[in-house]
């Protein structure tokens, strides 16, 4: 799945990791993030931070799009083991969750989340985001 | 659940609780939600049962998440199983007629369920975080149809001229 457009066109397409409990977020994400105006590589998926780091591990991820309550290792749990990593951090982290109170968006600024997007969201907003990490805004 | 800390609500926490429907139901699934009261609920509560024997239309769905934070308690959702189907269907982009399988409705229906209560928390309290638990869906019995509940809040929507259900304890 790769698009290119005039801004994005240098770039080297990005690999993703979606992190989403829920089979349906996953697939609407995939979409989604297809119709992005950006390069995309390979696009990953996992039920929980625990099958997350395993991604992380073993492929080249350069943005991850997390859920946070997911069962065995929240979004949470899984960004504070990311912190950990000093090979992870330039990974992109964007979290897309129903939980938009401040304590939790004050949380996950402090773990280095670039973007936090709140559901329900219109398949627009993520496509902006990514946008936004073509036009270097973000990275 | 610990009684003691289970929400009071008040008048407009139903309110916010019919808003949340509303704006998980229009930013993410592009549909519009009518309010209706109890006896307009009833009727096509009457037309779905009628619909019955005709696929999956005449079984409904229950969405329960429980939440845990400043408060604790449940937030459920009650729809009939072609509504979960045309929501999930509209979710994915999907044509209008499609089929799906049975995890993706159930899962998605749970998904439905789990942005509800989120949103309605996130919008009742900005400054407390909360824990959702897993949303847990349960395919009523052939014949079972939704009464008020006996405690807590609820509202009744119509979303694609199906009736829809949700009640906070």
């Amino acid at each position: 799945m790769s698009t290119n457009s005039q801004g994005a066109a240098t770039m080297t397409p990005l690999n993703v990791l979606i992190v989403d409990d829920s089979a349906t977020m996953r697939a609407l994400l995939y979409r989604v993030i297809g119709l992005a105006d950006l390069p995309i590589g390979a696009i990953y998926q996992a039920p929980n931070g625990a099958e997350a780091l395993k991604v992380l591990e073993t492929q080249s991820i350069q943005a991850v799009f997390t859920d946070v309550n997911m069962p065995v290792m929240n979004g949470m749990e899984l960004l504070r083991e990311m912190a950990e990593r000093p090979e992870w951090k330039d990974v992109l982290r964007i979290v897309i969750s129903t939980d938009g109170s401040r304590l939790r968006r004050e949380e996950a600024r402090d773990l280095k989340v670039s973007l936090y997007v709140e559901k329900p969201f219109r398949p627009e907003v993520v496509r902006d985001v990514l946008s936004q990490i073509a036009s270097a805004d973000v990275l | 659940m610990s009684s003691v800390k289970s929400p009071v609500l008040t008048s407009s926490d139903q309110d916010a609780l019919q808003s949340a429907v509303i704006d998980v139901c229009e930013n993410a699934y592009f549909v519009f939600v009518e309010s209706c009261d109890m006896p307009q609920f009833q009727a096509l509560v009457e037309q779905v049962k009628s619909e019955r024997g005709r696929g999956p239309s005449g079984r409904w769905l229950n969405a329960a998440v429980g939440f845990r934070g400043a408060s604790t308690g449940l937030v459920e959702v009650v729809l009939p199983e072609r509504l979960g189907t045309w929501l999930v269907v509209s979710l994915l982009g999907l044509p209008p007629e499609s089929t799906i399988k049975d995890h993706q409705l159930l899962d998605g229906v749970g998904e439905f369920a789990n942005m509800v209560c989120g949103t309605w928390l996130s919008k009742a309290n900005e400054n407390a975080s909360f824990l959702l638990d897993m949303p847990r869906v349960t395919r009523m019995a052939p014949g079972w149809i939704p009464e008020p509940p006996a405690a807590g809040a609820y509202r009744t929507v119509v979303v694609n001229d199906l009736p829809l259900e949700v009640r906070a304890r």
